[in-house]
């Protein structure tokens, strides 16, 4: 298997902290690759070590086949999760100059930057000032900044944050698009949904160490299947439903796991007494499902093993 | 890979060139100089008229004799003040001025060229207009009692009717002492009574001479003031005589160190504010993962730079064309020759070079304060000790370009945040060729030091938030290699 990026037993340290700590992992060529991982997990610093801002530690990484991810700078493409513009450039001109960094010419790089932000409804932008944009603008200028040089690898750092759902969905055909172009696209997220919907495969990093990888099935292979159901009424109900392990509780929607020698008929018989049930839906768990177990799980393991890894 | 670093600094320049404040910032500086020029002649355009009279108790009535002398005078008195701003404390040729009399003064007038004249005469015009000489009759006080007339002209240097008075006790020819005083209000504004003493003292020498029946020649030669003429050493046993371009020439250094230094504090402060800026922009991130670190921070010092050097050029512009405006009205200012100073290979060569090293040094100091630090705010607080540190240049100044080879003179040329500033100061002297060459060397493995350094800690620092680093810290990023 061709593959964009391969990490092997790759540690960084800050002073005492280990923000990552061993992780391996390879990403093939052409797929869509989510990084998932709760706040301060490692991700960020991963990334920034994929394209070589930081230097691990110890361990390999290898990008594009490169084993010094300086060499291959120019074929990769990063929208970091704190986005800034200067503000006083021109948003032609900021794409364009962003471009120039990865060794466009002078004159393709202008003449793909206003071809880009024309095509992305930025036409009538081109020769305004970037502090006049709106937040969910700027993102947009940043993403062509990041993509102008048709990058072989791309690396978005939270890329739908602050963005509203019209947006979103410009966000994510991009992100299709690319992969449909050849492109490999790694984006870190929160929103599960969306790792779910868009991913190819995936990996989860916890406090440093990976906690899985792999596509949306083999993730949620051996995981606990659950009953999720669209309901209304009192959601406090439900945590008296006799036999139940785990609620998550969406208000209007609720995913519910049951100890495994309960029924799930005599779950829907007391729900139907209690509350109004407008679905009721037996099948894997969801990815968020995965994800909050995972970590919970994970810091069981660390306080059973007396913080020793796990 | 120098590319990136090219595409950075052009960047930074651009962008600081082509803003509005920037250019104001430039016009700011003559600016200045002009509006502090022009508020200084606006002072004394618009100085009330100095209304005075004279209280004469004599017998002999010299206040009279007095008060002629001093209008006879006001040509000389003119040239004398002049003379006064435009010299130094001790020279001779101010004594010398003081034994012309008032009428060679006038029949030199004669001569002088057609637009020396009405400049001339447009100033005692003026100064006519300054002080206006109202006897006791005009004033309405004629004929008093002593008591009376003193109590009257209080009352009106008091309400404002008079600027001050003058009073002569006693006839001041042969006793000076409490014999003469000046009333006023005002004690600050001495123009009127020192130029009044002028005019007294000559006629009081003339008298005193006459009474002790010496020829005027006689006195003339006794009261010969004593002067060495400045000479420099030439070939051989010739020497040759200073004239006002040499001195202009071993004060030109001063000119140069002072503009060396707002040259590089304004630059020094401008990568500053960029570095901090830009780090809490959050872009920093995007450049790090098109270039590297060091190509970043060069780019920004070079930029930056380049900046710094366009000001320093721009007023330079409009020096030479203020010296040039200048030295048609004042003929002195051509005289001076500060253009041909100024375009001296020796000097234009040493300021561009000394401006960059310089600047290289302070740059990769306020850069790397700048990565530490997420705010202005806490940048201004580690800032203050680099501008203690440069500051000292300025107070040295003056002493080093008295003695520019002498002790202090060294010392601060082997310090090498001083070393440009020092060697600049010095070129009057000028220090020997070997000097230059060793500290062409000392300046250029310092910058090359002080580069390392910075982008050891610019590397690790412009990524950090949160509390900037403990200078333990700091120190620790520096013996990483």
């Amino acid at each position: 298997m061709d593959l964009a990026l391969k990490l092997e037993g790759v540690t960084k340290r800050f002073g005492s902290f280990t923000a990552v700590d061993e992780l391996s992992l390879t990403v093939p060529k052409g797929c869509i690759y989510g990084f998932l991982g709760q706040n301060g997990a490692g991700k960020t610093t991963t990334i920034r070590m994929v394209m070589s801002i930081f230097h691990q530690d110890e361990g390999t990484i290898s990008v594009l086949g490169h084993a010094d991810a300086a060499e291959v700078k120019d074929r990769l493409g990063y929208l970091p999760e704190e986005k800034g513009l200067y503000k006083k450039m021109q948003t032609a001109e900021i794409v364009a100059y962003f471009g120039k960094l990865k060794g466009m010419d002078t004159a393709t790089a202008n003449l793909k930057a206003r071809e880009l932000l024309t095509r992305y409804g930025l036409g009538e932008w081109l020769d305004k000032k970037c502090e006049a944009m709106s937040k969910g603008m700027g993102q947009k200028v940043q993403i062509l900044g990041t993509i102008i040089h048709e990058p072989d690898l791309v690396i978005l750092d939270e890329p739908f944050s602050g963005l509203d759902p019209v947006n979103r969905d410009v966000m994510r055909d991009t992100i299709v698009q690319m992969k449909r172009d050849g492109r490999t696209v790694i984006f870190s997220t929160h929103v599960m949904e969306q790792a779910e919907q868009l991913c190819d495969r995936m990996m989860m990093i916890h406090k440093g160490q990976l906690a899985f990888e792999g596509t949306l099935p083999e993730i949620k292979a051996g995981r606990d299947h659950g009953i999720q159901i669209d309901y209304d009424g009192d959601g406090d109900l439900l945590k008296q439903l006799p036999g139940l392990n785990r609620i998550n509780d969406n208000n209007k929607a609720a995913e519910l796991f049951l100890q495994p020698d309960t029924d799930p008929q005599d779950a829907l018989r007391w729900l139907l007494d209690h509350l109004t049930i407008r679905r009721f839906d037996i099948r894997e768990p969801s990815l968020h499902e995965v994800f909050v177990r995972t970590v919970e799980e994970r810091d069981a393991a660390r306080v059973d093993g007396n913080g020793g890894a796990n | 890979m120098a590319n990136k670093t090219y595409l950075i600094a052009q960047r930074e320049y651009l962008e600081n060139v082509r803003t509005k404040t920037f250019w104001l910032g430039i016009l700011a500086f003559p600016a200045i100089f002009a509006i502090a020029i022009g508020i200084g002649w606006l002072m004394n355009a618009t100085k009330k008229t100095q209304t005075y009279t004279v209280a004469d108790f004599t017998e002999s009535e010299i206040g009279g004799e007095i008060e002629d002398a001093a209008q006879a005078t006001i040509l000389l008195d003119i040239i004398q003040n002049e003379m006064e701003k435009a010299l130094p404390e001790e020279h001779p040729a101010l004594e010398q001025l003081r034994n012309v009399e008032p009428g060679m003064i006038e029949a030199f007038r004669g001569m002088l060229p057609d637009n020396f004249r009405d400049a001339l005469e447009a100033k005692v015009a003026e100064r006519k207009a300054k002080y206006r000489y109202d006897d006791l009759e005009t004033l309405g006080v004629a004929g008093l009692p002593r008591e009376d007339l003193i109590t009257a002209l209080n009352e009106q240097v008091k309400d404002g009717r008079l600027f001050g008075y003058f009073v002569f006790e006693n006839d001041p020819v042969e006793e000076l002492e409490g014999s003469l005083s000046f009333v006023s209000e005002n004690t600050n504004d001495s123009d009127l009574s020192s130029w009044y003493g002028r005019a007294g003292t000559r006629v009081i020498q003339k008298k005193r001479i006459a009474a002790a029946q010496i020829r005027p020649s006689v006195a003339k030669h006794i009261r010969e003031p004593v002067s060495f003429t400045a000479e420099k050493p030439g070939e051989g046993d010739q020497t040759e005589k200073v004239d006002s371009a040499d001195r202009a020439r071993s004060f030109a250094p001063v000119v140069f160190v002072y503009l060396l230094w707002i040259a590089i504090f304004t630059a020094a402060q401008m990568l500053l504010t960029n570095t901090v800026e830009e780090k809490s922009n959050r872009i920093i991130e995007v450049l790090l993962s098109s270039c590297s670190p060091g190509q970043l921070m060069a780019g920004k010092i070079f930029g930056i730079g380049a900046t710094g050097l366009t000001m320093v050029v721009s007023w330079a512009v409009f020096g030479v064309i203020g010296m040039s405006l200048g030295a048609e009205v004042v003929p002195q200012i051509g005289e001076l020759n500060m253009l041909g100073i100024a375009s001296d290979p020796l000097y234009l060569a040493s300021f561009i070079g000394y401006f960059f090293t310089g600047y290289l040094l302070f740059a990769a100091m306020l850069v790397a304060i700048g990565s530490v630090c997420n705010s202005l705010k806490e940048a201004q607080n580690l800032l203050q000790p680099v501008f203690l540190l440069l500051m000292i240049p300025l107070f040295a100044m003056v002493p080093v370009v008295q003695e520019p080879n002498g002790l202090m003179a060294k010392v601060f040329t082997y310090i090498p945040l001083y070393t440009p500033f020092a060697m600049m100061n010095r070129a009057s002297g000028p220090p020997p060729t070997w000097e230059y060459v060793v500290t062409t060397v000392i300046i250029l493995m310092s910058v090359w030091f002080a580069f390392r350094a910075a982008g050891k800690i610019f590397r690790v620092g412009i990524l950090m938030t949160g509390n900037p680093p403990k200078l333990k810290e700091i120190l620790g990023w520096l013996r990483q290699s």
